[in-house]
């Protein structure tokens, strides 16, 4: 049995690792901008009871929250090619990046549109009595303060996104933990590789949860 | 920070773009691998190595192919595969008679045996009718799995599929036994300096191949590829390659 952890070995491997970072955090960042445009529709959609695409998007939350990521990246990846040819031509990143978008989407949907219901009715009814129409009302006075409510836990979903990213080497794209595998096929320092990229996780999401205080007080100046 | 986070978005946009550029002139053929199958696929210090990324440099340099290699969950390839995102595989693949329905499998280039391994100091596992009763660790994805339940239909051993790390299941003693092809037991067990040990003799004969679509097009290219296999084993490149990586000769 190895007993002795192999520390060199670890500190040996960041470079390696830290080289695909920016796939990483590429797919987290681009998923995570597409991903807060499609939530914030689909929430609006939602608030304002649309008809026919409040049922639609009800569909899409019901899909994206009921089937698990790596499911949904199998059938956009593998899945959409054999009905539509166009896709073929899709490369494995840019999957990544929708079918992490599309699944996280649903979840922040929900969350922006209880961050959207949280602020009083009463805001908007005083809107509506100064001759705003409704949605002025929801870009200039709901919304500001719904998103400051959101972002505590939209950061928790861009966190969970960014480690969710590693479910894309099923797809082919090679990133940290991908990495961190094959380098472990061959050394068979399993449990350094892991702890390795665990570390650089950590690191990153601590970064990010600075990030979140940063914004958090700028949102918070008012208050 | 502001700074940083900016050149941070840099990296990440310029990154994006460079996966995008297309690589013109020669035919491109796109390799798909699991990159974590030591010695035939995987990554040392970043470069990406092993016996199969040899054969298909070889390949690539006779045919006057790109050749490019997608490292991907060996659990994911087969769907790549289908969906057109890769050529073909390169990962010690199986000819069986289901795959060999579904796809154009070029000449086998490694022929190899089924073979069941044990924690060291394990004797009562001798044979695949030891196995009886017995919790047996297989490669997600992988044909042991049919192998082991066409010996034993009544599912009379429990089989465990893994995406990785069986052999430290064993060497806890979680599993009794994992199966895996003889040569990568032999190299893996020698690399790790796990206490593994191969118990009894391989018990059933496989050969490995790269499967291709099964459309005009890809049957083609394997045609070109198995001409250039034909010409490596004449030649003893291929054999060459073999010794390189197992210090024996796998390919016959």
């Amino acid at each position: 049995m190895q007993t002795s952890l192999d520390i060199q070995y670890i500190f040996e491997l960041f470079p390696y690792l830290l080289k695909y970072l920016s796939v990483t955090m590429g797919m987290a960042i681009w998923g995570f901008v597409l991903a807060l445009i499609f939530s914030v529709t689909i929430a609006i959609i939602r608030v304002f009871k649309i008809t026919v695409l409040a049922q639609l998007c009800a569909l899409f939350i019901s899909f994206f929250r009921g089937t698990p990521l790596l499911v949904q990246l199998f059938l956009l990846y593998y899945g959409l090619p054999r009905f539509f040819p166009i896709f073929e031509g899709l490369d494995a990143f840019t999957a990544a990046v929708i079918g992490l978008s599309l699944h996280f989407s649903a979840y922040m949907a929900e969350s922006i549109r209880a961050a959207i219901m949280g602020v009083d009715k009463s805001q908007m009814e005083a809107c509506l009595s100064i001759g705003m129409t409704r949605s002025q009302a929801m870009r200039r006075i709901i919304l500001p303060q719904a998103s400051r409510v959101a972002t505590p836990s939209l950061m928790n979903y861009f966190i969970d996104m960014i480690k969710s990213t590693s479910l894309a080497f099923t797809l082919g794209v090679t990133e940290i933990m991908a990495v961190s595998q094959m380098e472990a096929a061959s050394s068979f320092k399993f449990f350094e590789s892991f702890l390795a990229v665990a570390f650089i996780y950590w690191a990153v999401v601590v970064f990010f949860t600075r990030i979140q205080y940063l914004l958090e007080r700028y949102l918070n100046r008012a208050y | 920070m502001k700074k940083t986070f900016k050149l941070f978005i840099a990296t990440c946009l310029a990154f994006s773009t460079l996966m995008t550029v297309p690589a013109f002139a020669k035919e491109t053929v796109k390799v798909g691998m699991s990159g974590r199958y030591f010695p035939f696929t995987f990554s040392q210090r970043g470069v990406l190595q092993g016996f199969e990324v040899d054969v298909w440099k070889e390949i690539g340099k006779r045919g006057d192919y790109n050749v490019e290699f997608v490292t991907a969950n060996f659990s994911g390839l087969f769907g790549m595969l289908e969906a057109g995102h890769i050529d073909t595989i390169a990962n010690q693949i199986t000819i069986t008679p289901a795959r060999i329905e579904k796809f154009a499998f070029t000449l086998p280039y490694v022929v190899d045996g089924a073979q069941i391994v044990v924690k060291k100091g394990r004797d009562d596992i001798q044979s695949i009718h030891d196995l009886k009763g017995k919790k047996v660790a297989v490669n997600l994805g992988s044909n042991f799995e049919d192998i082991l339940r066409a010996i034993y239909p009544e599912n009379e051993l429990t089989i465990i599929t893994y995406d990785s790390g069986f052999e430290q299941d064993v060497v806890l003693g979680r599993t009794d036994a994992f199966v895996m092809d003889r040569v990568s037991s032999v190299q893996m067990i020698k690399k790790s300096g796990l206490p593994l040990q191969l118990a009894g003799q391989p018990f059933e004969k496989i050969e490995n191949a790269m499967p291709f679509l099964n459309i005009p097009k890809q049957v083609k290219l394997r045609d070109q590829v198995n001409q250039i296999l034909l010409s490596m084993r004449k030649d003893g490149v291929l054999v060459k390659i073999s010794e390189k990586w197992f210090g024996a000769d796998i390919t016959q």
